[in-house]
C-alpha cells in the first residue's frame, strides 16, 4: 500500500525504518510517520472495538479530530494513532473499549 | 502573562497570510496551531491552483504552502505548534493548550483562521473501517505516501470529491465510482473530465445505501433517487470496494468565535454558522477578526487574500500601517478577491441551477451529468475549432464553464489564447495567431483542458498532445490505446514524444499518434493492446 514514486511528489520522504509491535507481532514502518499510516501500509484496518457493541473502528479523519483511530500505545489507552509519530520498539495494541483486554477473551497484553 | 500585538489562531493559508501581512508592517505576531506542522491543508493540495498570476495560479498547493512559510520566516512570524487554542475571550485573551499545560495569552488583536471541518453523512455501515473522509485520503497518500485503499468509491462530486478522486488515481488507487445525490456534478467540469477520461464513472442522483463487509468495507451499495431524493427500488448497484471516501462538504470551524461572544449567523451559502464580519473580516467585537474558511467556505486562494486583508486591517488599527498604505493594500486585495468571486462557481451562485455560460452559450449537459463534454457540444465554445483542414498544430481548449482562471493566456508566447481582464471569461482562440506547439498551455491549464492537435502528422494520422500526470510514465515508442473523453477505448495509439521539463511542473506532455478520424476524440492514453482491451 506504500506509494513507491508519485508523479507529482516524487519518492515519499521517510524517516529511518523502524520495528514496532502490533498486538505482539513485529511490524515495520518509518520513524515519525503516524502510527496509523504504518498500520494502513501493513494492511491493518481495525484499530479498536467499541465498548458496548464491540464494533470495529479504524481511521476516519486522519487529522486527530474524530478519535476513531485510538489505540493503546506503550500501555497508554486512547492515543490518537493518526497524529502520533511512530518510534522504534513502540508497543501498539488494539483497544477494546478503553482496555487492551477483549471482553471475555485473552489478552495480548495488560494495562 | 505573555502579550502580543497580534495572535493568529490557525497556521493555514488564511492565518499565515494574515500573520505575514501584520508582521511585515512591524507587529509582534504569534501564530498558534494545534498541529505539529504549519500549513493547514495546503500541503495535501498537490494540484495546480486556479486564478491568475497574483493568486499563484498554476502553482501547486504544497508549493504555495512552502512559499508562505518562507515569507512568514522572513518577516519574523513566531509560530507555536502543537498548541490548541481552547478559548478566546471577548477581552482578547486566549487560553492555549500545550502538552499538559494551559497558558493564557493576551493580545491586542486576534485573527481567527481555524478553517473548516469535513461534513459527514451517516449511512448503514458508515462506521466500518474503510469509510474515511476525503481529507483522510489526502493526508494518507499526499503527506505519508500510503494508499488509503485499493478500490475506492467517492461519495460527493464537489471539487473536493473530484480533486481527491484524481489524486487517488495518481497514488495508484482505482476509483470505482463517484456518486452524488445531486442531479448535476457540483465541482468544476474540468476536474470531472480529468477523471472521466481515465474511465471513472459518475452516478448522479444516486445515494449510498450501505457499506458492508466482515469487520471492514468489502462492498458498497448505491441506488438511484427520484426528484424527491427518495430511493427508486430496483436501482441498487453493488461495487466491490475496500474504501468509501466521504466528500460531502465542509463546515466553518467557528466555535471559538461563538465562544468569544461574536455575533454569529447561520448562512447555508457559507457552509453554516459564521461570524458577522465587516469588509476587513472584523467581527462585532473590536480587534477580533475572522479570515478564511471559518468565515465562509471558499477556495484557499480566497482564504489567503482574506488573511492579507485582516492582517493589514489589524496593523492599521494598531497604528503599524498608515491609512494611505492600508487603503491601497485593501483595494488591491479587494480587486483580487472580486476576480475570484465571479463566474459560475461564485459564492452567491452556489447550488443555483444554471443553463448557460456568461457568454450565453448553453452549458454542456453531458459534462454536468457524466463528467465529460459530448463532442458535438464542443463546437459552440470559443476555445474549440475543427481545423482538420489546417496543416499546422493548434490548441483545442475544452474549457466550457466560467471559472476564474487565466494561465493559458499568460503562458502562450504567440498570443493564440485570449481570456481578457475578466478572468472568468471562456478562453477564445485567436485564428490569426500561429501556434508554436510549445505545449506550455497544456501544462499550465490547471483544469487540464487544453490539448494540442496536429491534424496531418503522417498520411492518415494525427498527433494529439495530452497532459499526463501518472506513473509509470509511458515512453516514446510505447504502443497502446487512445481513450475518449468518457474513458472508452477508441483506437490504437502510439507515443511519439514525451516532454518533461521544470517549467511543466510535473505535468508531462504526451504526444500520441492516432488515426486522423479520432483527432477530435482521443484525449487519454493507456498502455496495452487496443484489440485485447
Amino acid at each position: 500500500m506504500r506509494i513507491k514514486e508519485h508523479p507529482v511528489l516524487g519518492i515519499p520522504e521517510k524517516g529511518k525504518a523502524v520495528s514496532f509491535y502490533f498486538d505482539g507481532d513485529i511490524f515495520s514502518g518509518y520513524e515519525e510517520e503516524p502510527i496509523a499510516a504504518a498500520l494502513r501500509a501493513a494492511g491493518v484496518l481495525v484499530h479498536r472495538h467499541t465498548s458496548r457493541r464491540n464494533e470495529p473502528r479504524g481511521i476516519f479523519c486522519a487529522i486527530g479530530r474524530c478519535t476513531d483511530c485510538v489505540m493503546i500505545v506503550d500501555g497508554e489507552p486512547n492515543v490518537r494513532t493518526c497524529i502520533t509519530p511512530l518510534k522504534e520498539g513502540m508497543r501498539v495494541q488494539t483497544q477494546y473499549g478503553v482496555s487492551a483486554v477483549p471482553e471475555g477473551g485473552d489478552a495480548n497484553g495488560t494495562l | 502573562m505573555e502579550h502580543y500585538d497580534l495572535a493568529v489562531v490557525g497556521a493555514g493559508p488564511a492565518g499565515l497570510s494574515a500573520a505575514i501581512e501584520a508582521a511585515g508592517a512591524g507587529m509582534g505576531v504569534v501564530v498558534f496551531d494545534e498541529n505539529a506542522k504549519p500549513g493547514g491543508q495546503l500541503f495535501k493540495q498537490i494540484h495546480k491552483f486556479f486564478g491568475s498570476k497574483e493568486h499563484k495560479a498554476k502553482t501547486r498547493g504544497f508549493q504555495i504552502g512552502r512559499e508562505l512559510l518562507e515569507e512568514a520566516r522572513a518577516v519574523g512570524v513566531k509560530a507555536e505548534l502543537n498548541s490548541a487554542v481552547v478559548a478566546v475571550y471577548g477581552n482578547r485573551e486566549l487560553a492555549v493548550s500545550q502538552g499538559e499545560k494551559i497558558k493564557r495569552v493576551k493580545s491586542d488583536a486576534i485573527i481567527i483562521a481555524t478553517g473548516a471541518s469535513e461534513n459527514m453523512t451517516p449511512f448503514e455501515g458508515w462506521t466500518l473501517p474503510g469509510v474515511i473522509g476525503a481529507g483522510a485520503a489526502q493526508t494518507l497518500m499526499n503527506l505519508h505516501g500510503v494508499m488509503p485503499g485499493k478500490r475506492v468509491l467517492m461519495l460527493g462530486s464537489g471539487n473536493v470529491g473530484l480533486v481527491v478522486s484524481y489524486q487517488l488515481l495518481q497514488a495508484g488507487c482505482q476509483v470505482v465510482a463517484v456518486a452524488d445525490i445531486a442531479r448535476t456534478i457540483g465541482g468544476y467540469g474540468v476536474h470531472a473530465s480529468k477523471i472521466a477520461r481515465c474511465g471513472v464513472p459518475f452516478y448522479l442522483s444516486h445515494t449510498i445505501i450501505k457499506a458492508q463487509g466482515d469487520g471492514k468495507v468489502e462492498n458498497v451499495i448505491i441506488g438511484e433517487t427520484d426528484a424527491k431524493r427518495e430511493l427508486i427500488p430496483g436501482t441498487e448497484r453493488c461495487f466491490e470496494a475496500d474504501t468509501v471516501c466521504v466528500a460531502v462538504g465542509l463546515s466553518p470551524m467557528s466555535q471559538l468565535l461563538g465562544q468569544a461572544g461574536c455575533r454569529m449567523v447561520n448562512e447555508p451559502q457559507k457552509g453554516g454558522f459564521v461570524p458577522k464580519v465587516n469588509e476587513y473580516g472584523e467581527t462585532d467585537i473590536k480587534g477580533i477578526y475572522a479570515a478564511g474558511d471559518v468565515s465562509g467556505i471558499e477556495e484557499a486562494s480566497a482564504a489567503m487574500i482574506e488573511g492579507r486583508i485582516s492582517g493589514a486591517a489589524a496593523a492599521n488599527a494598531a497604528g503599524f500601517m498608515p491609512d494611505g498604505e492600508f487603503k491601497a493594500r485593501f483595494e488591491e486585495c479587494e480587486t483580487s478577491l472580486a476576480q475570484l468571486r465571479r463566474g459560475m462557481f461564485a459564492p452567491g451562485r452556489k447550488g443555483a441551477e444554471q443553463s448557460e455560460t456568461d457568454e450565453g452559450i448553453p452549458l454542456s449537459r453531458a459534462l454536468l451529468s457524466k463528467g465529460y463534454i459530448d463532442e458535438n457540444e464542443l463546437s459552440a465554445f470559443p476555445g474549440f475549432r475543427d481545423c482538420s483542414a489546417l496543416s499546422e498544430t493548434y490548441p483545442v481548449i475544452e474549457c466550457t464553464q466560467n471559472i476564474p482562471c487565466n494561465p493559458c493566456q499568460d503562458v502562450c508566447p504567440k498570443g493564440c489564447i485570449h481570456v481578457g481582464n475578466d478572468i472568468t471569461a471562456l478562453p477564445v482562440l485567436n485564428p490569426k495567431a500561429s501556434c508554436s506547439a510549445c505545449g506550455m498551455c497544456v501544462a499550465a491549464c490547471s483544469g487540464q483542458a487544453i490539448f494540442l492537435v496536429q491534424p496531418h502528422y503522417e498520411p492518415g494520422y494525427a498527433l494529439v498532445t495530452i497532459p499526463y500526470e501518472f506513473f509509470p510514465l509511458p515512453q516514446k515508442g510505447d504502443k497502446g490505446t487512445a481513450l475518449s473523453r468518457s474513458g472508452e477505448a477508441l483506437c490504437p495509439a502510439q507515443v511519439v514524444d514525451v516532454r518533461d521539463a521544470k517549467a511543466l511542473d510535473n505535468t508531462r506532455l504526451l504526444s500520441i499518434k492516432v488515426p486522423s478520424s479520432h483527432l477530435n476524440r482521443a484525449r487519454f492514453f493507456v498502455k496495452g493492446d487496443f484489440a485485447n482491451g
